[in-house]
C-alpha cells in the first residue's frame, strides 16, 4: 500500500470512537477525517478496520457510533486504545442478564 | 446520470421479466433429491433445487417450506419447472401454488412410478422438453421498474457499515426512485437500530409490523436465556472489528438507503408494491437469500467485508466488499470492489453507486457473477419449529 499517513474516520462528530483505515502501531499518529477533522495517537498496536477511543471513556460510559449507543464500557478506555469485545459490551439480546434480574 | 439505465430480459407469463432463463428441477422434500440432482445433470439448461427437510413439517414451518418452494419455482429467472415429488399430495400442493405464476409446469411423483430408474427416466423426458420450450425465449428491453433487488450482507466487518452497504443503499434509492423493488431482511440486524428504520415506515401499521418483528426475534433469546454475543456479531464479524450487534445492525441498515418503508414481509413472501421492502428472514445468509429469492428478487446486491463466498441458486448474487484486503484476497469472488471508498478522499460514493447500477444493469441482461461461474451457489428454507 501506498505509504500515506495512518488515517481513522469519524462518521459522527458526536461519535467517541473512530475506525482505522489501515494497520495501526503503537504511538502512531492517526489523522481523523470524515465528519470532522482531528488525530488521535495510538496508545497499542490495533488492525485494520477496528476501532479506536477517541477520547477518554468512563467505565460504563456509553459507546457512541452512528452517533447511537453501540454499547457500553466495561472498563476505562484511554484517548488512543483500542475499542472492542474485551472492553465494552452489547446491551441487546442478553437473555443471560435477563436470567439474573 | 442514471436515467436510462435499462436492461435486457427473458419475458415471462405474468409479473417481472427473468434475468436468468433457467428450468428449475425442484424437490418437494429431501427424499427426492438424489432424483432432482439426477435429471439436473442429464439435462442441460437445467438449475437443480433441492431441500433438506419438508416431510413432517406441520403449522407455520409446513406454510412456510411450501410458500418458499412455490416462491423459488415462481422466481422471474425460472423459466419453467418440473416438480419432483415423492407422493402425489405433496407434489400436487406445489404445483398447485406455481399454477399463479403462469408458467410451464410438469411434476413426475418417483414412489408412484416405479422407482428411481423410472423417474430419472420419465423427469428427464420432460425436462428435456421443458428445456427445448425455454430455449425459444428471447430478451428484450424492459426498465428499471421491472427489477426487484434483494439487500443481502454477510462476513460483515467496519468496512461493510462505512462503505460497502451505504453504496448499496444509494443503488437501492435509484432502483426505488426509478419506480422498482428493493428488499431488505435479517431481523436480527435490525437490533440496536430499529428505532431508526421505524421511523421510516410509510404508515404506523407498517410501523408497528416491523417493530413487532425485531421485538418477537429478541424475546426470544431473552426469554430462553440465551446471549446472542458470539453468534452475532459472529467471530469472522468480530475479527473484522465489530464489537455488538448493535453497531452490526446500524452498519447493516445502511443496505436500505434512504427511502420510505411500504411493507413487512414475511420469511418466502412477495411484494405487491414496489419501493423498499423488509422481509423477516434469519441473518444467516443462505437462509436469507433463499427467502428474497422466493420473494420474487430477481438480482441480489450482498456486501461482505472479511469475506463471506456464497450466492444464492436462483438469484443471481453480486459480491461487492470495501475492504482492500478482501478485494484482493477474495478476488475470485468479488465482483464489485468499493475499497476505494475508503482508501481514496477523492472517490465519491454518487459516482461509484452509478458505476454499480450499470453493472447490475449488465448482470441483469446477462453477464454473468463470479459466483454463478463457479457454482458458489446454495439454498436452505428456514425452519422454525420441531416437525413430527
Amino acid at each position: 500500500m501506498e505509504s500515506a499517513k495512518l488515517a481513522a474516520f469519524l462518521i459522527h462528530a458526536s461519535d467517541n470512537v473512530v475506525t482505522l483505515l489501515g494497520q495501526g502501531k503503537e504511538g502512531d499518529d492517526c489523522d481523523v477525517h470524515g465528519a470532522r477533522r482531528s488525530s488521535v495517537v495510538l496508545k497499542e498496536d490495533i488492525q485494520y478496520g477496528h476501532k479506536v477511543a477517541l477520547r477518554d471513556i468512563a467505565q460504563g460510559e456509553s459507546i457512541v457510533k452512528y452517533a447511537q449507543t453501540i454499547g457500553r464500557a466495561t472498563q476505562p478506555i484511554p484517548a488512543g486504545r483500542w475499542v472492542h469485545v474485551h472492553n465494552i459490551e452489547s446491551l441487546r439480546g442478553r437473555g443471560d442478564l435477563e436470567e439474573q434480574r | 446520470m442514471t436515467v436510462g439505465v435499462s436492461f435486457l430480459g427473458y419475458p415471462r407469463p405474468r409479473g417481472v421479466p427473468g434475468i436468468r432463463n433457467h428450468v428449475a428441477i425442484l424437490s418437494v422434500m429431501d427424499n427426492v433429491n438424489p432424483v432432482t440432482r439426477g435429471i439436473a445433470h442429464n439435462v442441460a439448461g437445467t438449475l437443480p433445487i433441492t431441500m433438506l427437510f419438508g416431510r413432517g413439517q406441520y403449522g407455520y414451518d409446513r406454510e412456510v417450506t411450501y410458500r418458499t418452494l412455490a416462491g423459488l419455482g415462481a422466481n422471474p429467472n425460472i423459466a419453467a419447472v418440473l416438480v419432483v415429488g415423492l407422493e402425489s399430495t405433496s407434489a400436487d400442493e406445489v404445483v398447485a401454488r406455481l399454477e399463479e405464476s403462469g408458467k410451464p409446469c410438469d411434476c413426475i411423483v418417483v414412489a408412484e412410478m416405479g422407482g428411481t430408474i423410472r423417474a430419472l427416466e420419465e423427469g428427464t423426458r420432460k425436462a428435456q422438453r421443458l428445456v427445448i420450450e425455454a430455449s425459444r425465449l428471447r430478451r428484450r428491453e424492459y426498465p428499471l421498474s421491472q427489477l426487484r433487488m434483494g439487500l443481502e450482507c454477510g462476513g460483515s466487518d467496519t468496512t461493510s457499515g462505512l462503505a460497502a452497504n451505504p453504496l448499496m443503499g444509494r443503488v437501492a434509492d435509484t432502483l426505488i426512485d426509478h419506480g422498482g423493488t428493493a428488499i431488505i431482511s435479517e431481523t436480527w440486524e435490525f437490533v440496536g437500530a430499529e428505532h431508526l428504520f421505524a421511523e421510516r415506515a410509510q404508515d404506523p401499521d407498517v410501523k408497528r409490523e416491523f417493530l413487532d418483528r425485531i421485538r418477537s426475534a429478541e424475546n426470544n433469546a431473552l426469554s430462553r436465556g440465551l446471549d446472542v454475543r458470539g453468534t452475532n456479531p459472529s467471530p469472522d464479524n468480530i475479527r473484522g472489528g465489530l464489537s455488538t450487534i448493535e453497531e452490526k445492525s446500524l452498519g447493516a441498515m445502511a443496505k436500505a438507503g434512504s427511502r420510505p418503508l411500504v411493507g413487512v414481509l414475511d420469511y418466502g413472501e412477495p411484494p405487491h408494491l414496489s419501493g423498499l421492502h423488509y422481509m423477516d428472514t434469519p441473518a444467516a445468509a443462505v437462509e436469507s437469500m433463499t427467502g428474497l429469492s422466493a420473494g420474487g428478487c430477481q438480482v441480489l446486491l450482498f456486501a461482505t467485508g472479511v469475506g463471506n463466498t456464497i450466492d444464492c441458486t436462483t438469484t443471481p448474487t453480486i459480491k461487492i466488499t470495501a475492504n482492500r484486503n478482501t478485494a484482493v484476497a477474495l478476488a475470485d469472488n468479488i465482483d464489485f470492489d468499493a475499497s476505494a471508498l475508503l482508501d481514496s478522499q477523492e472517490v465519491r460514493m454518487d459516482a461509484m453507486a452509478d458505476q454499480l447500477l450499470e453493472f447490475v444493469a449488465d448482470v441483469a441482461s446477462g453477464t454473468l457473477t463470479k459466483g454463478e461461474v463457479l457454482k458458489q451457489q446454495e439454498l436452505a428454507i428456514s425452519r422454525f419449529q420441531p416437525s413430527t
